[in-house]
């Protein structure tokens, strides 16, 4: 993983894009097509892109929730630690509670936030991925999931896959999954 | 010595110029002169006394700054060496853990903790069938204090029932126990030392410590003529030795240049140095440096110092928690640990301890009735310690390795840090038992005795090693077979050949017809090579699967052969596994040299559905204080292609329900489905076993250690050591659930030609999307045209021609 070559490969981006985009103002005298990149820093940007319009996108509907009560208690513990900006220890205790219930995929999606949170973009991605791919791949987790991808992709300069991630959130609640 | 000299000849001079000056007025001549200068005895001994004096002042400069530095040095190096503690992973417990109780009852053995009726103080345990009362001790983990609880647990059927608090019996859905301790890494003096400070020592320590050893502490300066003279009189009185006369400085002096002979020079240097002690330092230090200090027994080749970790080695008890008996003992103890040993002569300890006692009354630090009490008290001590932590060190030296890529051997050696490693002690145990016992069965049934195995143990999803065993004997901590045995892995490479295939969805799917036939290749050397399959037989084409599951050679090179050596070496290199390969096709059939954690490596991803993890041994390092210095925390990399390797996954299930692993069944008592791969390389010589659930991933590997043939397969002798381990441990089995990017689909068996379930024939088998068989067979054929032909009639009335 690379971060400074793709922060490069931002830079060069909007430099070629306010080029674009001047030449076009100058020929057709229209607003340029060209996105701006998302604001940098929002102070919490994992309530806002992730939770909130998952949310939205699923009207909560919750597909599998959590059971075991040992799992439930470590992970309220995280969200006491994560909202109180101990970032570390959030981390610390979800894989414990990943150590009883490796494959849980409401654990995976809460590790993935909270390595946006730490921004930690290329490990958000990871577990938002491991999530989905353990669960029904369905309703609001699904949702999380992509908005997760579309926000790392994003960070990581993947326009094009951020864009990509985001139709799949919104697909959440209309896409069955292919198989089983 | 030559500055003194002088003087000296000038006194004599000026002496003996006055003294003839006064006995004469005349001038001096020659023979008056040497008639007057034989000097008078007396002022030849005090010449003589003088010169002594002088040399002796002389030598007292230079040798007290010798002991000056000594002293200094010691006493401020000695601080910090402490020897930093191995913790294995702390077990947590909460309803529906899958346990057996002989892994809890091990994994309580390991943390140290007592059976006893019924658990009074945290470190016991009690059982009653499958129910056990836990007390269990508090612990600082890095996030934080974990208080002492008593707890009940149930372990019926191999899973945790009811859990709850034991006072309250509130059910708790979660409790983690303190870890066992496992490994210290030492000093080179092979001290053992827990840090107290004076202000956190118990009182009664600090001041039973000056009323038995040093009266005068307070107010001396070193030493203690006065002491020395009370003691004097009380062994006199008591006809025997119960006082001693050096002050706590001379004996912090002895403790540090612990030497058997107490000569004259030796008991003078230590004076010296006491008097230098209370110069440099005060009397709070001396006395903290003192508690931490002080030898108080032994532990096999390791020396007990410091009244903390004495406290832990007789009582199990934190320093604060010991009550008055407990503290007289271990002050009555300073006097000669090996000789007052509570656990080898509790007659003569109980005695010097109730002796300390005694002072404490005269000296008014307790009161009679707490006197009384504790005279009649019992000793207290519980059994040593596990000291034999042997059984650990296979996996030791693998968290040494790990930690050296970021601490130098001296800060393990000497900053007390606390590392907090992935070892499970029951597991350890059960792996250990199975390599050892399998081998003696195979001893016992036909296979060479001298046979040695190795096995890694990994949990799949968080890459952790649970526990690594280097051989058949524990003891004998030499060669770690499991980290540095590098022997040619054979067949256990061929999963790597086919997934490269696998991912090349155009071209190959598990029903992909394989031509398994001689083939010759010409080798670099120049030498022809042809491999034949180990049967011996050639069995013409065979499904892509069924060439994998049974291990064919010929199929598997041709295979090879289209996917390329250079393909595989790359994906070795990118799971995680660097080793010198050369590039020739016989590294299909596994002439490649890995060592058992390396082939652990390469299996992990396949294991965890292609989400690849680093093994790893250890999670945190912090400092005595609790401040941490390195986290090893989990992170995922996604392989690409995870549709293949869940493909391939199926596949390795295969093996085991009818391929070359298809007897481990049979010798595991549980059904759960289970993914392997065998591994025999030439001349029989390695015979390996890679297994898998949806939780434990296992390496083991059996042969000589001269590498000679050993008459061993894969699954004759490695299968059998997995065996031995799972079927003590609990097992989830294989998550087949296919990702993203790959189906389900019915295939002829004989054809490898697209099915249907309702035609006869057909297996269900997994698939990359897109890389299904495009031919149908006929059945399937005629009912897709049935099903177009009611499509038509339902929207058109006729039938389609």
């Amino acid at each position: 993983m690379s971060l400074s070559g793709e922060n490069g490969l931002e830079r060069k981006r909007t430099e070629i894009l306010k080029l674009v985009s001047t030449l076009l103002v100058t020929l057709l005298l229209a607003s340029c097509a060209a996105t701006p990149p998302a604001p940098v820093e929002d102070r919490d940007e994992v309530e806002e892109e992730v939770r909130q319009p998952a949310q939205k996108d699923s009207a909560g509907v919750q597909v599998r929730p959590l059971q075991n009560p040992a799992v439930i208690e470590l992970l309220a513990q995280a969200g006491d630690a994560e909202d109180q900006g101990r970032y570390d220890d959030a981390t610390v205790l979800l894989e414990r509670a990943l150590r009883i219930q490796p494959h849980d995929p409401e654990l995976l999606q809460q590790m993935a936030e909270v390595q946006l949170q730490q921004k930690d973009y290329e490990q958000a991605l990871n577990f938002a991925v491991r999530s989905y791919d353990s669960g029904s791949r369905v309703g609001e987790i699904c949702a999380r999931n992509w908005r997760t991808i579309s926000l790392a992709r994003e960070r990581l300069g993947d326009s094009g896959g951020s864009r990509e991630a985001e139709q799949r959130a919104g697909q959440c609640m209309s896409t069955r999954p292919e198989k089983l | 010595m030559a500055r003194k000299a002088p003087s000296r000849k000038k006194k004599k001079t000026s002496r003996k110029a006055a003294a003839s000056k006064r006995a004469t007025n005349r001038p001096t001549s020659k023979a008056a002169r040497r008639s007057k200068r034989k000097p008078s005895r007396a002022s030849r001994i005090f010449r003589f006394a003088l010169l002594v004096f002088g040399v002796g002042f002389g030598l007292l400069v230079p040798w007290t700054i010798y002991l000056d530095h000594q002293v200094r040095t010691e006493f401020e190096g000695r601080k910090w060496d402490l020897p930093s503690r191995v913790y294995a992973r702390p077990l947590e417990l909460y309803p529906g853990l899958a346990i057996t109780p002989t892994m809890l009852t091990a994994e309580l053995r390991a943390a140290g903790y007592s059976k006893t009726g019924s658990p009074a103080r945290p470190g016991q345990y009690s059982v009653d069938g499958n129910r056990f009362a836990i007390f269990k001790r508090p612990f600082r983990f890095p996030e934080g204090e974990d208080p002492a609880r008593l707890i009940r647990v149930d372990v019926p059927a191999n899973s945790v029932g009811n859990l709850q608090d034991g006072r309250s019996s509130e059910p708790l859905s979660l409790v983690r126990l303190d870890p066992a301790e496992i490994a210290s890494i030492y000093p080179l003096l092979r001290e053992d030392r827990t840090l107290v400070r004076l202000k956190n020592a118990p009182e009664l320590l600090v001041t039973g410590l000056q009323a038995v050893e040093d009266r005068n502490f307070k107010h001396h300066h070193g030493l203690d003529p006065r002491g020395i003279a009370r003691a004097l009189w009380a062994n006199i009185r008591a006809g025997q030795t119960i006082q001693g006369g050096s002050t706590l400085t001379q004996q912090l002096v002895k403790n540090y240049f612990l030497t058997a002979d107490q000569t004259i020079v030796r008991k003078a240097n230590e004076a010296m140095m006491a008097l230098i002690l209370e110069w440099h330092y005060d009397k709070s230090q001396i006395l903290e440096a003192y508690i931490n200090e002080v030898f108080l027994g032994q532990q096999g080749g390791t020396a007990i110092h410091g009244f903390a970790r004495a406290s832990r080695f007789y009582f199990d008890q934190p320093l604060k928690h010991l009550s008055e008996s407990e503290i007289a003992l271990l002050i009555g103890m300073v006097k000669g640990p090996s000789y007052y040993n509570p656990r080898r002569h509790p007659e003569r300890a109980k005695t010097r301890r109730n002796a300390v006692l005694q002072m404490m009354l005269e000296t008014g630090l307790i009161s009679s009735a707490e006197a009384e009490a504790a005279f009649n008290s019992p000793l207290g001590v519980v059994a040593a310690p596990p000291g034999n932590r042997q059984k650990y060190s296979a996996f030791i030296q693998l968290v040494r390795r790990q930690l050296a890529r970021e601490f130098e051997e001296d800060d393990l050696k000497t900053e007390g840090l606390r590392v907090f490693t992935t070892l499970a002690p029951s597991e350890q145990a059960a792996a250990q038992n199975a390599v050892t016992d399998g081998l003696g069965w195979l001893g016992r049934n036909g296979m060479s005795e001298t046979l040695d195995g190795a096995m890694v143990v990994a949990d799949v999803s968080s890459g952790e090693i649970r526990a690594v065993v280097g051989g058949r004997n524990p003891a004998q901590a030499g060669f770690n077979r499991a980290l540095d045995a590098r022997r040619q892995v054979g067949s256990v490479i061929k999963p790597l050949v086919y997934l490269l295939a696998l991912e090349h969805e155009s071209e190959y799917n598990l029903a992909s017809r394989l031509q398994d036939e001689p083939i010759t290749l010409r080798q670099p050397n120049g030498k022809e090579w042809s491999p034949s399959n180990y049967d011996n037989k050639s069995h013409g084409e065979v499904s892509l699967m069924q060439a994998l599951a049974q291990s064919y050679n010929q199929a598997t090179v041709r295979l090879g052969l289209d996917i390329g050596v250079t393909s595989l070496l790359h994906r070795i290199e990118q799971l995680g596994v660097r080793a010198e390969i050369e590039a020739v096709p016989s590294v299909f059939l596994g002439a490649v040299e890995l060592t058992p954690l390396e082939v652990a490596q390469l299996y992990q991803p396949l294991a965890a559905n292609g989400y690849s993890v680093p093994l790893r041994a250890v999670v945190a390092v912090e400092t005595p204080q609790g401040a941490e210095l390195t986290r090893y925390p989990l992170r995922l990399m996604p392989q690409p292609h995870r549709e293949a390797i869940a493909v391939l996954n199926y596949a390795l299930t295969r093996v085991v329900t009818d391929g070359t692993a298809r007897s481990l069944p049979g010798m595991l008592n549980n059904n759960a489905s289970i993914a392997g791969k065998t591994g025999t390389t030439n001349d029989r010589r390695d015979s390996w076993f890679v297994g898998y659930t949806r939780n434990r991933l296992a390496v083991t590997w059996v042969g000589e250690d001269d590498n000679r043939p050993a008459g061993v397969t894969g699954s004759n002798a490695a299968m059998r050591l997995w065996a031995g381990l799972f079927s003590e441990i609990p097992v989830e089995p294989v998550d087949l659930r296919l990702p993203d990017g790959a189906h389900w689909a019915w295939v002829d068996d004989v054809s490898g030609a697209i099915s249907d379930e309702a035609c006869g024939g057909a297996t269900q088998l997994p698939f990359v999307d897109g890389s299904e068989p495009q031919v149908m067979t006929p059945c399937l054929a005629a009912r897709v045209e049935q099903k177009d032909e009611s499509f038509w009639r339902k929207w058109f009335g006729k039938k389609k021609d």
